[in-house]
């Protein structure tokens, strides 16, 4: 189903964009927009601003997310930033610092 | 609750970047890299790229082998190797000790195998596709029977190691048993 694969010790600096799922286990600075789903596993690490459908995070983020959709924060995950989304899930044990907003209208 | 991240999972280990994704950016990693869309910029891996034949690569790309089924615009520099398979489409430098140019490959730059005794071969190589092969099937055994038949064939594209044959004794009989490296060398005339 996920054709695109960041493996853990791959690093990318700079911008991912397209219209697929993208799971990242290594580490990605910068920018990420896609159409479908970003999934951060638990070794991921997200240094970037993040627009996608639908985001799923287990590991690190620390900037903007927005998703058209729904983001999800896994327990054990650790977020920083602004999340924007019609739905929006956090799990028990998630760490997350930022704002929430959850105004479909504001999209 | 994790049964699709697990099936994500079982996927890596490999690093694939699917046909629809674009990365612009510097990629760095020590995984096997698979590229069916397009990556822009600056890749460095310890690994090996593998170019699928939709995949574009505008980049300076530093790994240990490639291998080139997609397009390439800039230098690639391998520790090991270098494939352009027949679908492989590249304009820029190939630098690495071993490169293998596929029939239907294409290819404009210039190729460096600086290592050991490709030196001196590793200039005339960089513009004929066919050498890759040429050089694999053509041994390093006593060379005057194939030399000679190469004159015969390539008339007209005297080398100074042919014109130094019209001095050697005429062909024998039992050389002929040697036809088919014949025409591999002849190839590598042309």
């Amino acid at each position: 189903m996920a054709n695109t694969v960041i493996g853990s010790s791959i690093v990318i600096d700079g911008e991912i964009s397209g219209d697929e799922d993208l799971v990242v286990q290594g580490t990605v600075k910068g920018k990420i927009s896609l159409k479908e789903s970003l999934f951060v596993e638990g070794s991921g690490i997200v240094e970037a601003d993040i627009e996608t459908q639908n985001v799923e995070v287990a590991g690190r983020v620390t900037g903007n997310i927005n998703a058209s959709e729904k983001v999800e924060l896994k327990s054990d995950c650790r977020v920083v930033g602004d999340i924007r989304a019609p739905r929006i899930l956090i799990a028990d044990g998630a760490s997350f610092k930022g704002n929430v907003d959850m105004d479909a209208k504001g999209r | 609750m994790a049964t699709t991240k697990e099936m994500t999972v079982g996927a890596g280990g490999t690093t694939v970047i699917g046909p629809t994704i674009t990365v612009n950016g510097k990629l760095s990693g020590e995984e096997d890299l698979t590229v069916r869309g397009r990556l822009e910029g600056e890749v460095t891996l310890s690994k090996t790229l593998i170019l699928e034949s939709s995949g574009i690569v505008k980049a300076n790309v530093s790994v240990k082998n490639a291998i080139i089924s997609g397009v390439v615009v800039g230098n690639v520099r391998a520790t090991e190797s270098v494939e352009l398979t027949k679908e492989g489409r590249m304009v820029g430098d190939i630098q690495a000790p071993r490169v293998i140019l596929v029939d239907g490959a294409s290819f404009r730059g210039r190729i460096e195998m600086g290592e050991a005794a490709a030196g001196r071969a590793a200039g005339e190589r960089a513009s004929r596709p066919a050498r890759g092969n040429a050089r694999a099937s053509a041994p390093p055994r006593p060379p005057p029977p194939p030399r000679a038949e190469a004159r015969g064939n390539a008339r007209g594209t005297v080398t100074p190691i042919l014109s130094k044959l019209e001095k050697a004794p005429p062909l024998s009989p039992a050389m002929a048993g040697a036809g088919k490296k014949r025409v591999v060398v002849r190839k590598r005339e042309r």
